[in-house]
């Protein structure tokens, strides 16, 4: 049998820098590594002795997709280890903004990135002469997400507004009442997405592995902004005992931290987020997955890309249902300018948010005077590292003498950007001592 | 009938406007509201044509705008001395004043005699306050929030202190030292501490903090309690 040397050198279309790397002699598998090469951040050591009004706009430059997301996780960790109060109007709009963010990630990784890989072809940009109409649909939700996060953060990416405490510019009933009508006229655009997308699966890998799904989980909600941290192994885990689950390592190959909890690794993202509260999606979001046949608990990484798809109907039912919320109600207004009156104390506090990629953890410690003297930053895709290895190890010896070199290395870039990952958000500030 | 410019004698007919002998002989004055869509009027509107009329026992610099200037026998004519250049730099700025700030950084660059005219007066900028919309009980300042936007370079339209948010200086700190200054005395004046300012500015500037912190010590600002 011939020698099988897979050497990706990086993987294209997903953010920052990976490497897939396989070698094998005579059909037995000698090495196949996911390695990881983005140098560290180093965030968590630059926000020491800053004050706590400081942190949210620094931390939100971790990541430019998720940076509606490092921000509210952010402040939500502030806001823990200072007994800050946010009103239930701000918390509404707070979750509108991660919608828009989610969705704008989701769609980006659905239509640009992982799309081209079901019609075989290396990029997007082929697809606008063989599927013109269809992109043309893809390419205006983007858009429309864009247009929530402006709304309510002041721009689409880095946002202005979210400040300790709430909003210091809410929007407008106007701007909400036009916000409204652009999501309405989305979803028969939405449909007709997922039908796009239904008629191309089939080329998705079948492929399965048992693993553990994290996620956060609230009683009232599909869980994005806060709640509990849910297992499909089991249990339910207070976000405060983050470290007990996330438990990370460290492994040669790889600048970024792995975790593992119950098994040798576990999964976050969408298809987490969906295998553990698949019940909370709106009616229109259960029956897309329905459509792909997608249930709890999934166990192809692969059908994350759809997960995220199912999750992008649910952010635009969703946020339909909170705009109607605060317009029923009607906005409270508040001063110009708002800067809530904060009395700063020590503590410490975790935050923990859905973002885009999984579940997202800041943790933060204050002293007297409002100043971070210790922080800790566990991004999404660091957790996903140690399953997207253990996924390899399984799949490259089911796919030798059946595949060639070629397909084989597609099928696993393809596992790799079905997990999204946002490589160079993962490598944080490493405590090792090298010898 | 012989007029001097910048030390050199040139003809001239009664009823010319310096302006005009200056462009008969290749002397360089800059304008604005001169142009191609505007040959026939002389509206003096633009004031980037200043000269200086030189004459002895002269207490203040006599300023005039070229183009509207009619010419007299013997007239003396400064187009390079301190004073003009300084005034014409002064007009500029506050034309720039209702205009996008961040000249040296617009798409039109090359083919703007705006432009050219801010690169040629080495114009960087004004602070963020020219742009900001908030007045009185809206800025910050007055509310005893730090907020940079004195010192810092406009051209973001003020987007964070539209957006209810202080200023952060991710524009970077103002390069024009004397616009610098006057920013940094009215932090002074507001009850800053230099503390403060530095401390804010290091979040998107930290080099440019550096050079603050100098410019700060050398000029002596921050330091009432100290004489006190």
């Amino acid at each position: 049998m011939k020698d099988i040397n897979i050497d990706v050198k990086h993987v294209t279309r997903v953010e920052g820098h990976g490497n897939i790397i396989v070698d094998a002699k005579q059909g037995k598998l000698d090495e196949v590594l996911w390695e990881v090469s983005e140098a560290p951040r180093y965030f968590e050591a630059f926000v020491k002795d800053k004050p706590f009004t400081q942190l949210a706009q620094i931390t939100s430059r971790i990541c430019g997709i998720c940076s509606i997301g490092h921000a509210l996780t952010s402040l939500r960790a502030t806001e823990n280890a200072m007994d800050i109060e946010v009103s239930g109007q701000d918390e509404k709009l707070r979750k509108l903004a991660l919608h828009g963010e989610n969705m704008q990630s989701h769609v980006l990784h659905v239509g640009y990135l992982a799309l081209p890989d079901l019609v075989g072809q290396g990029s997007v940009i082929p697809l606008a002469s063989s599927h013109p109409e269809e992109l043309k649909k893809v390419i205006s939700l983007p858009k429309l997400a864009n247009e929530i996060s402006r709304v309510t953060c002041g721009r689409t990416t880095h946002p202005r507004r979210l400040i300790p405490g709430g909003f210091s510019k809410l929007p407008s009933p106007l701007e909400l009442e036009k916000l409204k009508t652009k999501l309405e006229e989305s979803v028969p655009v939405l449909k007709e997405v997922a039908s796009f997308v239904k008629e191309l699966s089939p080329a998705l890998p079948d492929f399965e592995r048992e693993t553990e799904f994290i996620s956060l989980t609230h009683d009232d909600e599909y869980a994005f902004y806060g709640g509990k941290i849910a297992s499909t192994d089991g249990g339910i885990t207070p976000v405060d005992d983050y470290l007990s689950v996330t438990n990370e390592y460290v492994v040669p190959q790889s600048t970024a931290k792995y975790t593992k909890n119950n098994r040798e690794s576990y999964m976050v993202g969408a298809l987490a987020r969906l295998n553990n509260n698949f019940d909370q999606l709106t009616p229109l979001a259960k029956e897309v997955a329905e459509d792909f046949d997608l249930s709890p608990v999934c166990h192809n990484p692969y059908m994350n890309t759809i997960a995220q798809l199912v999750e992008v109907v649910h952010s635009v039912e969703d946020s339909l249902q909170l705009i109607n919320e605060l317009l029923d109600k009607g906005i409270e207004e508040q001063g110009l300018n708002y800067q809530p009156d904060i009395e700063p104390k020590a503590g410490t506090g975790v935050g923990a948010v859905e973002v885009p990629r999984g579940i997202l953890f800041h943790e933060y410690t204050y002293d007297e005077e409002g100043r971070c003297t210790k922080a800790n930053c566990i991004i999404p895709t660091n957790q996903n590292h140690g399953n997207i290895q253990h996924d390899m190890e399984k799949l490259v010896p089911e796919m030798i003498g059946e595949k060639s070199e070629d397909e084989m290395e597609l099928t696993l870039e393809m596992l790799v950007r079905a997990y999204d990952p946002c490589i160079s958000c993962s490598t944080h500030y490493l405590d090792v001592e090298f010898r | 009938m012989k007029i001097v410019i910048d030390g050199e004698e040139y003809p001239c007919e009664p009823g010319q406007k310096v302006y005009d002998v200056a462009q008969e002989n290749d002397i360089y004055i800059p304008t604005l509201c001169l142009n191609e869509l505007n040959t026939g009027e002389r509206p003096a509107g633009c004031r980037m044509c200043l000269v200086e009329i030189v004459e002895e026992n002269n207490e203040e610099p006599n300023l005039e705008s070229s183009c509207s200037l009619p010419v007299s026998d013997g007239m003396e004519i400064s187009t390079k001395s301190r004073v003009v250049y300084d005034e014409r730099r002064e007009v500029l700025e506050l034309l720039l004043s209702e205009h996008q700030q961040d000249c040296r950084n617009c798409g039109i660059s090359g083919d703007c005699k705006f432009s050219d005219l801010s690169f040629e007066y080495d114009i960087d900028g004004v602070s963020v306050c020219s742009e900001c919309p908030n007045r009185k009980d809206g800025c910050f300042l007055s509310r005893g929030i730090i907020c940079l936007g004195p010192i810092t370079h406009s051209g973001c339209n003020a987007f964070c202190t539209r957006n209810g948010d202080p200023c952060e200086s991710c524009f970077g700190i103002l390069k024009n030292k004397d616009v610098l200054l006057f920013g940094l005395k009215d932090l002074d004046e507001k009850g800053f501490t230099r503390e403060e300012i530095l401390e804010a500015g290091k979040v998107f500037s930290y080099e440019e903090t550096k050079s603050l912190e100098e410019l700060i010590d050398e000029n002596d600002i921050f330091n009432k309690e100290v004489q006190e």
